[in-house]
């Protein structure tokens, strides 16, 4: 039998090589590389240095445990459809109220537009049980939402647990980018 | 001397999957592998059967694949043995003993002028010479392997004492990334041949379940709207309808052992409490009233009581819900992390998703004894499913970060692997007998 599996398993694992190759890899965090020098040397003349071209906030390091609450993941406008969470938790980071007091003006002046709040939990844990898990974090979405003065009628949740990632890999980052609310307009999208 | 027997099991099986035959697409091909096995195995030879390799379905080696994957049996390669007889009076019994084989199964399959088979065989006891079971089967070409299935249950019974499951299906949500409907569910036979799509879709599909009779499966679909129903499909007819649609969670639905009712999660009161539903009437009586997590319900056997997942002691652990006056008692104690349990068909064990050090493995509490013991090696355990005759636990994890399932017995020491050919296959649900 063993003479058997083995060709199949080697089938399996080039498979599995494909498969990896062909998927997109982590977002490369190239503004935390050379940060740490850039900071320190500090010219005693300066002469007219360039403006950076990013806002200062890219400067802040992105990691998996500050992903959620990182300002480059969020810009303040409704562009942005994407709330992170931390890890085991369903509390609306700070970086994201901006964002989401944009969504609450344009729900309000909006009264025919419709948010379905999508929540993910990252795959780690059972399935239901994070099914569970993901609902407080629409919830949570909403309640802000419902705090600015939008209406309940435009809003939605759904949770999704761990069946829809965003990210395919089994990192701490992709973890980070899975735990998630996703604002899906449904109608009058902006 | 031969028995003619008509097994009606084997004849059900067949109809439920001659009916079943849905659009066959791509199939994720279950490969099954034995990683570890009883130092104690009992060696037996299942002798090629005369005529076999020209038959569509080779019995004999359906059945020492069969054998060996139980982990209950060591099974001797024909390459190694010194004859090859295929009926009683060709037997020699010293060529067996000297392999150290304590038993010997020798048979024939021939085609009849009907187009069926003639499948006939015995099992022998080598030290005592002694023949243990001789039965013959007449199975259309389509049936060949339930005949062998039922031939390996029937050697696996008269040995152990124990029925085989050998005849039982297993039911599993396949995910293909990149394709039209990623979400499929499948079901196979327990050695992963024979796979049939029962649905498609490109929303998630969770929480397979299966009825007591085998004959309908009840399961979570996002399909459509991209909000969670549950359904209540019959496997004969393909028919199948909605039974909950509520605002929020609908999920994990779980059979009661009367078949007349599901458990399910419904989250429409504010937060995730277990309900029942009668599927006859669709009354909703609610069971559980908590503001944590009440999740991942499992009847008991005796049908009045029901094990879950609750957060309300603040991380997951399993609770014990008597129906009838609604109390909980918490079941699991070792660790911050247990869930999703089942329970085996005597409830003895219940078999659970337990946290240890960061790695989620599958746990077997003995209610009996109190023992609690960590029984896999992988660390992203989840959703165990227990076979029927309680002999093994069927589970998802990741193998080199795909999801594959593993097979492993309920005192931990026989490990089967079940890799997928392609995409990830994950959330199984052992079917009763069928």
């Amino acid at each position: 039998m063993r003479s058997f599996i083995n060709p199949f398993l080697a089938v399996i694992l080039a498979g599995l090589l494909a498969a990896c190759s062909s998927t997109p890899t982590e977002e490369d965090t190239s503004s935390t590389d050379t940060m740490g020098q850039n900071t320190q040397t500090t010219p005693t003349t300066p002469v007219e240095r360039p403006k950076p071209s990013k806002p200062e906030t890219s400067s802040i390091p992105l990691t998996a445990e500050n992903f959620h609450n990182h300002p480059s993941n969020y810009d303040g406008t409704t562009d942005t459809r994407v709330i992170y969470f931390a890890f085991d938790s369903n509390t609306v980071p700070a970086a994201a109220f901006e964002t989401l007091r944009a969504h609450a003006k344009y729900l309000k002046e909006n009264p025919n537009a419709k948010v379905r709040l999508e929540g993910h939990a990252d795959e780690r844990g059972t399935r239901e049980y994070n099914v569970a898990l993901s609902e407080r974090r629409s919830e949570a979405v909403q309640k802000f939402l419902r705090v600015q003065g939008v209406s309940a009628s435009q809003l939605e949740t759904v949770a999704y647990g761990e069946e829809k990632p965003a990210a395919f890999g089994h990192t701490e980052m992709d973890w980070a980018k899975n735990r998630r609310v996703v604002l899906n307009y449904t109608a009058g999208r902006p | 001397m031969m028995r003619i027997i008509n097994v009606r099991s084997v004849a059900r099986a067949a109809a439920v999957m001659a009916l079943t035959m849905l659009a066959l697409g791509a199939r994720a091909e279950l490969m099954i592998q034995i990683t570890e096995g009883r130092v104690d195995a009992v060696p037996i030879a299942v002798v090629p059967f005369a005529g076999a390799a020209d038959a569509p379905e080779n019995i004999s080696d359906i059945v020492r694949a069969d054998l060996h994957r139980s982990g209950q049996f060591k099974t001797l390669e024909p390459g190694d043995m010194l004859s090859r007889p295929t009926s009683a009076d060709q037997l020699s019994f010293r060529d067996f003993r000297v392999l150290n084989q304590e038993y010997v199964v020798v048979g024939s399959m021939q085609k009849t002028d009907s187009g069926a088979y003639e499948v006939r065989y015995g099992l022998y006891d080598v030290a005592r010479e002694k023949q243990l079971i001789t039965e013959s089967y007449r199975p259309p070409a389509s049936q060949l392997r339930d005949v062998a299935h039922a031939i390996s249950d029937r050697i696996y019974e008269e040995l152990t004492g124990i029925q085989g499951a050998f005849s039982t299906k297993i039911l599993y949500v396949t995910f293909n990334r990149g394709t039209q409907n990623p979400y499929q569910l499948q079901y196979a036979d327990a050695d992963g041949a024979r796979v049939r799509t029962i649905v498609r879709s490109r929303e998630p599909i969770m929480s397979p379940s299966w009825s007591p009779d085998g004959s309908k499966i009840a399961y979570v679909s996002f399909e459509k709207d991209g909000l969670p129903k549950i359904y209540v499909h019959d496997l004969a007819s393909a028919q199948r309808r909605v039974v909950a649609q509520y605002k929020g969670i609908n999920g994990a639905p779980a059979w009661s052992p009367d078949g007349q009712r599901l458990a399910v999660t419904l989250s429409k009161g504010g937060n995730p409490d277990i309900y029942s539903l009668d599927l006859n009437s669709g009354a909703l009586e609610q069971l559980t009233d908590h503001y944590g997590i009440d999740t991942e319900p499992r009847w008991m056997p005796d049908g009045e009581h029901l094990v879950f997942t609750s957060s309300r002691s603040g991380g997951p652990q399993i609770y014990e819900l008597d129906i009838n006056d609604k109390s909980t008692r918490r079941v699991s104690f070792e660790g911050a992390y247990n869930a999703r349990p089942d329970v085996t068909p005597d409830g003895r064990y219940l078999v659970y998703v337990h946290r240890r050090n960061g790695s989620f493995h599958v746990g077997v509490q003995d209610l009996q004894r109190g023992t609690f013991d960590i029984v896999t090696k992988t660390d992203m355990d989840e959703s165990p499913s227990v076979a029927p005759n309680g002999s093994m636990i069927i589970y998802g994890t990741q193998y080199r970060g795909t999801g594959v399932l593993q097979a492993v017995s309920i005192d931990g020491r026989v490990k089967v692997e079940l890799p997928s050919k392609e995409g990830e296959v994950r959330e199984p649900a052992w079917s009763p007998f069928l």
